[in-house]
């Protein structure tokens, strides 16, 4: 595995790259941005480390250029501010984990590896059902028209399930049931709730009700 | 009365009504007393022309030469008239006709001017004179009919004030329109404040009036300055927190080391007191960098900085994927510093992440103060919790790693703008949190 480090701290940067190393992965030093957005376009890394308080070019910067060309190495960010804006905004920019300074060795290699093995699994391209594409990383839907809306969390596991079984009649509790893993108190009302807020969103034909047995989704 | 407008339309018609009343009142009467005057000349040449053809006999009696006088007094009731009385006599002239009118004698050198009622109740301006001729004493009245020109007068004064009355309006409304133009800029002034209260604009751009302009360049200057200054400080601090950080981060590393790991007590101690340097520096810094009452020139669109909290919460909670609902009134904007918004319900969906089972809900409505309230649906607290957490002046237990720290912040932000949280049970299981901040404006 082979991993870039970004750090501009003359101590800290090779420090790290000597535990990282001991952890068992190859890793290469850059101390400024533009040499490191360089590297991560060159050299086929497995993860990247990014401090976000660089010299030359601001570590959000680097990753928005690696995203905006298509560069979809796992980076984790390595961040001394902690602001939530800043987290908001690094996720939002495509960073896959955060760490917040200061923190201990064990931590990032936790999180590091953790990153890795999500990115090795499969990830399947966008649900596209009836006219409607379901982005499941942004988790927001686009219509036909071009229109696309956030959806709220139950909202996004509702349409995910909807589009996953279009055309079948799908009772509430079986909704129930597959929105919520556990043992919740399974009122039908609150899945009516969300369902009408989902067809404001997507329409109201998308999702049809049958009375007395549930609803269906796209072209009956 | 303290609007400019209002001042200036007032004062401005009072005097214009002043000024067309009076000059209406003048011309009025000058009019009346040039055509009296005019009148009264008219009658006194022909007083004077019936003196001259006035012949009197050897017997005492008097005769009229009719062919020096104007044939006007020979037509029956043209309106003009004359009755010349002697001692003995009086002749009339014969547009009186069947009427007659009678008069006083007036001794030489006397001279009287009256109304009187003519004949076919016509109103005679007359002229009463008395003279002495050839050793007789004389008394010549002239007559004229004025209601024609009464009527005369009368019309042109109606037209006058009409004339006037529309002047009036006329000039009243060029004056509102003037006052209007001349206000205009501040209106345009007051329109951009408004807009700045309400975060759409960050200075005003309006061009004031030479008196305004001043004032409105030293107000952007000041928001200027305090933009800049809040900025700068801002980076400080952040530059500040950075330094520090890297700092305990290497300060871990080092405790890390492995010349350290046969003292653990030693390693043990230096983490430790890392962690509270760490917790003193994120509370301080972020109290330090709170703006407060809102900067001007910020608005936020609420339900997309939700969206993308709740979205970044998943990511960071993703091995326990808390469904994240979210119920924010349409159109809500947020009119402080989206940072503070950001750190503030940031902390509280972390804490309720953090402790949740599986769901999170967040509503963010308007009523008289912007409220938040955020519930989750894991253990929560019992009764004595709850007060504690109640408690004014809320500190994070800050012997325990990352208790409470989060809410010490929140607790901060809410303080900073004079706001309240409370803590309640949630129907849902939870701890229900309750954030009212005042709405400006």
């Amino acid at each position: 595995m082979r991993i870039l480090l970004v750090e501009d701290d003359a101590q800290m940067g090779p420090t790290l790259q000597n535990a990282l190393s001991q952890a068992g992965y190859a890793v290469d030093l850059s101390v400024d941005g533009i040499d490191a957005e360089a590297l991560g376009d060159i050299e086929p890394y497995d993860l990247i480390v990014l401090d976000l308080g660089l010299p030359k070019r601001s570590g959000m910067e680097v990753l928005q250029n690696w995203r905006s060309r298509d560069n979809h190495v796992p980076v984790v960010i390595l961040t001394a501010r902690g602001s939530w804006e800043e987290k908001v905004q690094g996720f939002k920019a495509g960073a896959d984990d955060y760490v917040a300074k200061p923190f201990q060795t064990e931590e990032l290699l936790a999180r590091i590896s953790a990153v890795l093995k999500r990115s090795s699994g499969v990830s399947g391209g966008p649900l596209q059902v009836a006219g409607l594409r379901l982005d499941e990383d942004a988790q927001s839907v686009q219509l036909a028209n071009g229109k696309s809306f956030t959806l709220t969390g139950t909202e996004f596991r509702l349409l995910r399930y909807f589009m996953l079984h279009p055309g079948q009649v799908i009772s509430k509790s079986r909704l129930t049931e597959h929105v919520y893993e556990y043992d919740s108190d399974r009122d039908s009302n609150v899945i009516e709730v969300y369902v009408n807020r989902l067809r404001q969103k997507v329409g109201t034909d998308v999702i049809q009700t049958r009375r007395g047995q549930g609803y269906i989704f796209g072209s009956a | 009365m303290n609007s400019l407008k209002r001042r200036l339309s007032l004062g401005l018609t009072f005097t214009l009504s002043l000024l067309i009343l009076l000059q209406w009142a003048l011309i009025t009467l000058i009019i009346e007393r040039v055509t009296e005057t005019q009148l009264m000349e008219r009658l006194e040449s022909e007083s004077e022309g019936l003196l001259a053809s006035t012949e009197f006999l050897p017997d005492g009696s008097f005769e009229l030469n009719a062919l020096r006088l104007s044939s006007l007094y020979q037509r029956p009731f043209s309106g003009h008239y004359y009755v010349v009385c002697s001692e003995q006599s009086c002749k009339q002239s014969r547009s009186l006709w069947d009427e007659s009118l009678h008069i006083e004698l007036l001794p030489s050198g006397h001279k009287l001017q009256s109304l009187m009622d003519g004949p076919r109740n016509e109103r005679l301006f007359t002229l009463h004179r008395g003279y002495y001729k050839q050793g007789h004493s004389l008394t010549i009245m002239v007559g004229q009919n004025i209601s024609e020109l009464d009527e005369d007068i009368l019309h042109f004064q109606m037209l006058y004030s009409l004339v006037s009355a529309i002047g009036l309006a006329v000039l009243l409304v060029i004056q509102w329109l003037i006052v209007g133009k001349a206000l205009q800029p501040l209106q345009r002034i007051q329109k951009q404040l408004s807009r700045l209260r309400r975060g759409e604009t960050a200075k005003i751009d309006a061009q004031g009036p030479e008196e305004i302009q001043p004032m409105v360049e030293e107000l952007n200057r000041l928001l200027n300055t305090m933009t800049r200054k809040t900025q700068r400080s801002r980076a400080a601090l952040g530059n500040l927190a950075h330094a520090l950080k890297t700092r305990l981060t290497l300060l871990n590393q080092t405790a890390e080391s492995s010349e350290l790991k046969s003292l653990p007590e030693t390693q043990a101690a230096l983490l430790q007191v890392s962690r509270n340097m760490e917790q003193t520096i994120e509370r301080e810094l972020k109290r330090a960098r709170l703006v407060g009452s809102p900067m001007p020139g910020q608005k936020v669109d609420m339900e997309q900085e939700i969206a993308e909290l709740s979205r970044t919460l998943q990511l960071l909670y993703r091995d326990k994927s808390p469904i994240i609902d979210w119920d924010v009134e349409t159109g809500l904007l947020f009119f402080g510093d989206r940072e503070d918004l950001l750190e503030m319900l940031g902390n509280l969906l972390e804490n309720a992440c953090k402790w949740c089972r599986k769901r999170v809900n967040i509503a963010v409505y308007q009523d008289s103060d912007c409220c938040f309230v955020v519930e989750d649906d894991g253990q929560g607290c019992n009764e004595n919790e709850l007060s504690q957490l109640s408690r004014r002046g809320f500190r994070a237990d800050e012997s325990v790693p990352g208790s409470g720290l989060g809410l010490a912040i929140v607790s901060d932000i809410v303080e900073s703008y004079q706001g309240e949280m409370l803590f309640s049970r949630s129907e849902m299981g939870g701890l229900k949190v309750m954030v009212r901040l005042p709405l400006r404006l």
